[in-house]
């Protein structure tokens, strides 16, 4: 079981609390009409799956149910920082450095 | 506390329950809403604040609260905070949706202890806090009244489940369901 520190609660939770929501930082092509298929497949269904740190969004289900990023180990599970929406601190490892 | 009776739960009598959302940040829509609904809405997160009576602000999100009004004067809260408040700003009527219960006595606690994975011990969870979390496989926002009773506000569809629940956990601490003198 996860302890996950909600970074709006300010507090570490059970993982029951929480769901995941997927790969994080994602950009939104800035103009879909111009985009290619491939382009867009790409932004839709393509996912990395990285061995080691990966930067995914979970939600505060049963909490404040809000979105947020954390920075998790596919490795060991271990969970290297939590943050906000809308932020990404630079001194953390990069994804998949292994 | 009567003689012998560990925990008590009884149904509160709450007049509306609202729901609030917009900018904590910003100073003009917290004391507008204070100033209308008589109750400071807490910015810390977690926390909850009690006006006279029932009334009470609990802390949801970092930009969503729910006001708990007292027995007739949530009625026409909702259209009167409307009209004052920016339109960016959301008030929902939630009245219909939701169930307080008070649960007190010394065994309390342990009775919430035994429902939910947060840590419910006293040095974590003192008078002022209030969180959402999973209660008994459904959701509640538990609110710390006093160091031994605590405000449980959870959905009406799940209220027979979680009575029952309530029931049955606090059976071992010889509960009292309010009623009994």
């Amino acid at each position: 079981m996860l302890r996950i520190r909600c970074p709006y609660c300010q507090e570490a939770r059970s993982e029951e609390e929480f769901s995941h929501a997927g790969e994080a930082h994602i950009p939104r092509p800035a103009n879909p009409d111009a985009s290619s298929d491939a382009q867009w497949g790409e932004y839709l269904h393509l996912r990395r799956n990285p061995r080691g740190p990966h930067r995914e969004m979970w939600v505060h289900t049963a909490g404040c149910r809000r979105y947020f990023n954390v920075l998790r180990d596919t490795v060991n599970y271990e969970i290297l920082a939590t943050y906000a929406m809308g932020e990404r601190p630079a001194d953390e490892p990069e994804e998949g450095a292994l | 506390m009567s003689d012998g009776v560990g925990v008590a739960c009884r149904e509160s009598r709450v007049g509306a329950f609202l729901n609030l959302r917009g900018d904590a940040a910003d100073p003009g829509f917290r004391n507008v809403a204070a100033s209308v609904t008589g109750v400071e809405l807490p910015v810390e997160p977690c926390t909850w604040r009690r006006h006279a009576g029932h009334a009470a602000a609990y802390w949801l999100g970092p930009d969503e609260w729910l006001l708990a009004m007292q027995n007739g004067v949530g009625v026409d809260l909702e259209s009167r905070l409307r009209d004052v408040l920016d339109p960016r700003c959301s008030v929902v009527d939630v009245s219909g949706a939701h169930v307080q219960v008070e649960l007190s006595g010394e065994d309390a606690g342990k009775v919430l202890q035994k429902s939910s994975p947060y840590d419910f011990d006293p040095r974590n969870f003192g008078v002022g806090r209030c969180v959402q979390t999973v209660f008994a496989k459904a959701t509640a926002l538990v609110a710390a009244r006093e160091a031994d009773a605590f405000d449980i506000v959870f959905r009406r569809s799940y209220a027979d489940y979680l009575l029952r629940w309530l029931e049955d956990a606090a059976a071992e601490y010889n509960a009292s369901d309010g009623r009994s003198p």
